[in-house]
């Protein structure tokens, strides 16, 4: 999430002399990143990130109270000029003596709601916003829409503490009862939408027994501020973070209140932004107070402390960082600092204690406020680990046969592990072998691939319309990628087999494929009786695919040595008609039984007829033509 | 006979071609030699030797001078012109994938400082991807992995499955199969999310390192991602770490590196006019996500954080791609067009 707030909002309560490009520079080197600054009028803007843990800096309060730890390790002042959580509390709100006001608040469980606060504000006069307000407003990209409305997102802002402020006289009976929704209750929020509760919301229900608010994520339309409204109810809370969150998922709801909520927010920040929401209501719509004080805080959280060494910094930053340092910026952080000797007792601020809870915790604080760019860069010691040779083989057969293929003139390509329905049975693969995914973004990406030879398939059709500069004959790809083999059934399963396979795909002929297979196994020295898996033909697609493991199993580094001898080759032609009963396999297997043949090669084919040279030699001695002959003659 | 006329005539001889139609015209069966040989028979006896001597050597005159000659001409200029600026013969060039480039260059350099390349499942349970790094069930910051999930039944204790949506998961598993430290994994893997538009697909790559020893600080990781920067980026490269939050490691931190087309500054002269860098924002691009690994992250893999610490950081392949080489339409990356692989 990202918030906006401006400089000048922000010198409401700092009295500093850095400029606003200095903010921003080293407040996103030590804390928050400021993504940009934006000049508007007389006033800058700063865009600033909050990470999903530092909710409490979503403010201008809580960018001040960085700029107070950060600027000064900058050689730059920063002090609060006026910090409003100190200075605003009930103790400033004057409670006339007639409140005419009531409400009766119930709520069913304290879990909802750590802490609940209400007033309500009489004779109010709704009409714009002082300037000031509506230009800060904008210029932080929310819209302004009365002095009532503005106020309460004017407080959200400066303080992070979301706000919501009723039509008083809209809540029948003066009654709030706060509870959990049933499934499929309704309510119409502010924008005019009708939503349906999923159940176990958190609600607010009028005596009529109306929804009146949608808690921590919307208020309801019946009870929300007109230009009618005279009274007015402001209402400041927290919530169950778990609650909220769950209801603006499950609802589709998303506001800015309920990316506040969500993450949890500091009972204590309620008073002071109750009390400063008096006072700006008061001052800019003429209203007074006209109730008591609600405030329904059944558990006030125990403060925080930890308590640990000043040898701990050192060791987990790297640098030895001063005692009187590490005081300084944890007291300007909000931290309660006390020490003795080598001991720090540090008692967190209420509004860190979601983030903050061992030591790790604190260490970071430090080190990010005395600046990583103050942190020296060493490599450490080198060690030698064990690399599990199954893994390095994996690794590094693949990069060979990688840069094998590719000089063979194949393209590498890798493509989604998932694949779509129409894929598999394109295939001629069948779905119930293959794992789903349960949320996929598109029925293109549903199932998890058990080979890799349906995308293989889609590769070379879609490429083959292709102007490329190129006029290289075919296509050949092919990929390494693991197949997810599913184990177990629909009841108990494991996790999948994952095998890397690698897959060709070629659009030339039958030999080009099983040439290239062929290849691959001499470049690895795999022994010939490793048979070439079966190839596909699919209208003139041929494809195989191979488990990698077999290459690596049979592979070997280096060939093994058959020693040099100075006797004769004898190389012998002859042509054989080939049929399904005498095949080249069998040609060859009946042909090596000879002990002195030693390799055979193909000269021609012309249709059935095929011409094969035969190599006789022995290692031992000088055989002869004649000696040659006899051999292939008994073939 | 005219000796001198036939080796005058060779001599001047033009071309390969009109010294072949002499070499015929003298040398050839029915040339001018054996012509002069066939003779021998009208000459009178006492002179047939004399003949036949002088015959012979000018059939080897003829024939040393033809010999020179060849070479001679065979030195000069061909009459047809060879044009020694065409392409020699085609050789096949297939490619291989950016991808593989850029795994197999982030390995060795991490291998040059002793980690270890290791594989692990790319289908894991919860446990895997959450909990082992100190991520709960219900936690927010799961929302900041979006995941997708795997549709059998869920695991009684290590949750749903799931496809794997960071290498993260590498960390529990290497943890548990060292045993004890010293750890130095690189995990590089194919990761998932459900995330498909113009700057994601929906799998994608990430290099994960992680480093647990007795003393490992702050320093040593800003060392090694220093390291990275400049050979991977180029000498020269600098990095910054910027405070951030992520639940597996504390402290945690966000990596840029300097720009290379800015050199770090944010701006550059174009025309003689300061402009803003178009690369980067101001001078620094993100690379990502790092910290010292969280003490529950050590304990759930059986480490002892009291006497361990370590750092991890998980980075996008097809991310860094894009730094250094400025490749940016990712979606080309995995739909299997042949322009865009045969590339490279």
């Amino acid at each position: 999430m990202n918030i906006r707030i401006t400089y000048n909002w922000l010198l409401d309560y700092l009295d500093t002399d850095a400029t606003p490009d200095q903010i921003r520079e080293y407040l996103s080197l030590c804390g928050p990143s400021i993504e940009s600054v934006e000049k508007i009028g007389d006033d800058y803007v700063f865009d600033i990130e909050v990470i999903s843990n530092r909710i409490d800096y979503a403010s201008v309060i809580g960018i001040a109270q960085e700029a107070v730890a950060i600027l000064p390790m900058f050689g730059k002042n920063a002090k609060f000029k006026k910090n409003p959580l100190e200075k605003y509390n009930f103790k400033n709100i004057t409670v006339g003596n007639k409140n005419i006001c009531s409400l009766h608040v119930k709520i069913t469980d304290p879990k909802l709601c750590p802490r609940f606060t209400a007033i309500v504000i009489e004779n109010v006069l709704i009409s714009k916003s002082p300037s000031f307000i509506k230009e800060r407003l904008i210029a932080c990209g929310i819209k302004s829409i009365n002095n009532v409305v503005d106020i309460s997102n004017y407080l959200m802002l400066s303080l992070g503490q979301p706000v919501h402020t009723f039509d008083y006289d809209q809540i029948k009976g003066s009654t709030m009862i706060m509870r959990e929704s049933k499934k499929g209750e309704k309510i119409i929020t502010l924008d005019e939408k009708e939503v349906t509760l999923p159940g176990g919301d958190i609600v607010i229900e009028d005596g009529s027994g109306r929804l009146v608010d949608l808690c921590g994520i919307m208020g309801g339309l019946n009870s929300s501020i007109t230009d009618k409204t005279k009274n007015v109810l402001l209402f400041v809370q927290t919530y169950d973070k778990v609650k909220i969150r769950k209801t603006t998922m499950s609802t589709g709801v998303r506001t800015v209140a309920a990316t506040f909520f969500e993450k949890g927010l500091d009972p204590e920040r309620v008073e002071p932004t109750l009390a400063y929401g008096v006072e700006l209501l008061e001052k800019y719509t003429g209203g007074k107070v006209g109730s008591k004080i609600y405030d329904i805080y059944p558990k006030k959280p125990e403060k925080k402390l930890l308590v640990m060494s000043y040898g701990v910094f050192g060791k987990k930053i790297g640098v030895e960082i001063p005692k009187k340092t590490i005081n300084e910026i944890l007291t300007n952080l909000g931290f309660l600092v006390e020490h003795d000797g080598s001991t720090l007792r540090i008692t967190v601020p209420s509004f860190r204690v979601n983030d903050i809870d061992i030591p790790e915790d604190i260490v970071e604080e430090v080190a990010r406020v005395y600046g990583y760019h103050n942190i020296p860069s060493k490599l450490q010691p080198a060690v030698y680990v064990e690399q599990p040779k199954e893994m390095e083989d994996l690794f590094v057969f693949q990069n060979r046969i990688k840069i094998f293929l590719k000089h063979l003139g194949l393209n590498e390509v890798i493509n989604y592990s998932m694949i779509s329905r129409s894929m598999i049975e394109d295939g001629g693969l069948k779905i119930e072998d293959h794992l789903r995914l349960s949320n996929s973004l598109s029925e293109d990406i549903e199932f998890l691939r058990i080979s890799l030879l349906p995308s293989l398939a889609k590769n070379i059709k879609e490429n083959m319309g292709k102007t490329r500069y190129n006029t290289a004959p075919g296509l050949k790809l092919f990929e390494i990628a693991k197949v997810y083999i599913p184990v177990g059934n629909k009841n108990i399963c494991s996790l999948p087999n994952e095998i890397y396979r690698l897959g060709i795909a070629v659009n030339t002929d039958y030999a080009d494929l099983k040439g290239i297979v062929e290849a691959v196994y001499r470049e690895l020295n795999i022994p010939d009786d490793l048979s070439v898996p079966e190839i596909v033909d699919k209208n003139g697609v041929f494809m195989t695919e191979i488990d990698f493991q077999t290459l690596i199993d049979n592979c070997q580094l280096v060939p093994t040595y058959k020693p040099l001898h100075p006797y004769a080759i004898i190389k012998l032609d002859k042509t054989f008609e080939i049929n399904p009963k005498k095949t080249y396999d069998i040609i060859q297997k009946m042909a090596f039984k000879s002990k002195l043949l030693q390799k055979i090669e193909v000269v021609t084919l012309y249709q059935n007829k095929l011409t094969l040279r035969f190599y006789y030699s022995s290692p031992e001695k000088n055989i002869t033509e004649s000696d040659a002959k006899s051999e292939l003659e008994k073939l | 006979m005219d000796d001198n006329k036939y080796i005058e005539e060779i001599n001047s001889a033009k071309s390969q071609e009109q010294l072949s139609e002499l070499e015929i015209k003298l040398l050839g069966r029915n040339g001018i030699i054996n012509d002069l040989l066939s003779k021998i028979k009208d000459i009178p006896n006492d002179e047939k030797r004399e003949y036949g001597q002088k015959i012979n050597m000018l059939k080897t005159s003829i024939d040393q001078s033809i010999k020179v000659k060849k070479i001679e001409l065979s030195k000069q200029k061909s009459s047809v012109f060879f044009d020694k600026t065409l392409p020699g013969k085609a050789y096949p060039k297939g490619s291989i994938h950016i991808v593989s480039y850029a795994v197999e260059e982030i390995s060795k350099i991490f291998e040059k400082i002793g980690f270890i390349r290791v594989s692990y499942p790319e289908v894991d349970w919860e446990y895997g991807a959450f909990e082992s790094l100190n991520m709960p069930s219900n936690h927010p910051a799961r929302d900041d992995v979006e995941t997708s999930f795997i549709d059998v039944p869920a695991h009684l204790k290590l949750g749903k499955m799931v496809l794997t949506p960071h290498t993260s998961n590498g960390q529990n598993r290497e943890m548990k199969r060292v045993g004890k430290p010293p750890i130095r994994m690189i995990n590089i893997s194919k990761c998932y999310r459900p995330n498909w538009d113009p700057t994601h697909t929906p799998m994608f790559h990430q290099f994960e390192g992680l480093c647990v020893d007795s003393d490992i600080n702050i320093i040593n990781l800003r060392g090694t991602l220093d390291y990275f920067a400049e050979i991977y980026f180029g000498k020269g490269t600098k990095t910054r770490l910027r405070p951030h939050h992520f639940q597996f490691t504390e402290p945690s931190f966000e990596v840029d590196i300097s720009c290379n087309a800015c050199k770090g500054v944010g701006t550059i002269h174009e025309l003689s006019v300061q402009k803003k860098c178009r690369v980067c924002k101001s001078g620094w691009l993100e690379l990502g996500g790092t910290g010292m690994v969280h003490p529950n992250v050590l304990k759930e893999g059986g480490i002892d954080p009291s006497a361990s610490s370590g750092w991890a950081f998980g980075f996008g392949i097809e991310r860094v791609i894009m730094m250094k080489y400025g490749l940016d339409d990712i979606r080309n990356y995995y739909s299997g067009d042949i322009r865009f692989l045969e590339q490279f």
